[in-house]
């Protein structure tokens, strides 16, 4: 198996159970709430990240690019905060949402030339169905469509 | 553009933003990868910390600097930050060693091991639907690992 394909398993390893946590969380606190106690979890693995990770080394464009990482992600998750509290069902944005990775896939192939062989191109057309399915979580969907 | 689009009515506010939400995680997928070819994964975590502090500050002038202090809300919330970071850190590492048409959609398949996770230790049910998107996800996953 690919390098690459080992660490994406992990960060979906990782990430969920990130998801299970914020079910379970969001039935004891706010979404709002789980967010600030998200970044103190982030605070405390500073030691660990600075021991290798000296961020001063890096050039002024490498810096930015790494915090427009950051402030992308954020404005992703503000708006979909923003959605579900402007009335959308639970049930459209959240699946619409998961449809993310095919701007990520059209800009990878303009402008770094990614080229992909026709199964890679069935494989991935198959993983953005998937998720779209999986986000169809009709207990979420209930809980938010009935306030 | 998008007061007018909002204005005459065309998009409902809630499409426009979840359409924005979508458009702004995609690029986050390319900005990652622009980096990762210089910038370490630690050294990625740091700055993405660094991008992340005005969502926080406007969420905690959103909730009037009032967090709430349930005690296992906390221990929830607190975990999800320590495995967001496990998981970014294993991501940046695979858009350094992959491309990011193939990287983007497979880590975005994380929703998959929510829903197993969820049936297995909280019991909740898996709708057909999602059961089809399962499918589909280790079906894909095994096609793009070969």
């Amino acid at each position: 198996m690919a390098d690459w394909v080992t660490y994406s398993l992990l960060a979906i390893l990782f990430w969920g159970f990130v998801g299970l946590f914020q079910k379970l969380g969001a039935s004891r606190i706010s979404a709002d709430s789980l967010l600030v106690w998200l970044m103190v979890g982030f605070l405390l693995t500073l030691p660990y990240l600075l021991a290798t990770g000296n961020v001063f080394s890096l050039s002024s464009r490498d810096i930015f690019i790494g915090v427009l990482g950051g402030i992308t992600n954020g404005l992703g998750s503000w708006f979909l905060f923003a959605a579900l509290e402007n009335g959308a069902k639970a049930s459209v944005a959240i699946p619409l949402t998961a449809l993310y990775p095919l701007l990520t896939i059209l800009l990878a192939v303009m402008f770094l030339a990614e080229k992909l062989t026709r199964l890679q191109w069935v494989g991935i057309g198959l993983a953005i169905i998937a998720g779209v399915l999986i986000s169809y979580d009709t207990a979420a969907i209930a809980a938010s469509d009935g306030q | 553009m998008r007061g007018i689009l909002v204005k005459k009515g065309l998009w409902p506010k809630w499409l426009l933003h979840a359409l924005l939400s979508t458009f702004w995680w995609g690029i986050w997928g390319f900005v990652v990868k622009l980096g990762s070819d210089k910038i370490s994964p630690r050294q990625m975590q740091i700055l993405f910390m660094v991008g992340m502090v005005p969502l926080v500050l406007a969420t905690l002038v959103r909730l009037s600097f009032r967090v709430d202090m349930d005690r296992l809300g906390i221990t929830y919330g607190v975990l999800n930050g320590v495995f967001t970071t496990l998981g970014l850190l294993a991501y940046y590492a695979a858009m350094q060693r992959g491309p990011a048409s193939l990287v983007g959609p497979v880590t975005a398949l994380f929703p998959l091991v929510t829903v197993v996770l969820a049936f297995v230790l909280l019991h909740e049910r898996i709708n057909k639907v999602q059961m089809a998107g399962v499918v589909l996800a280790l079906l894909s996953i095994f096609i793009l690992s070969m």
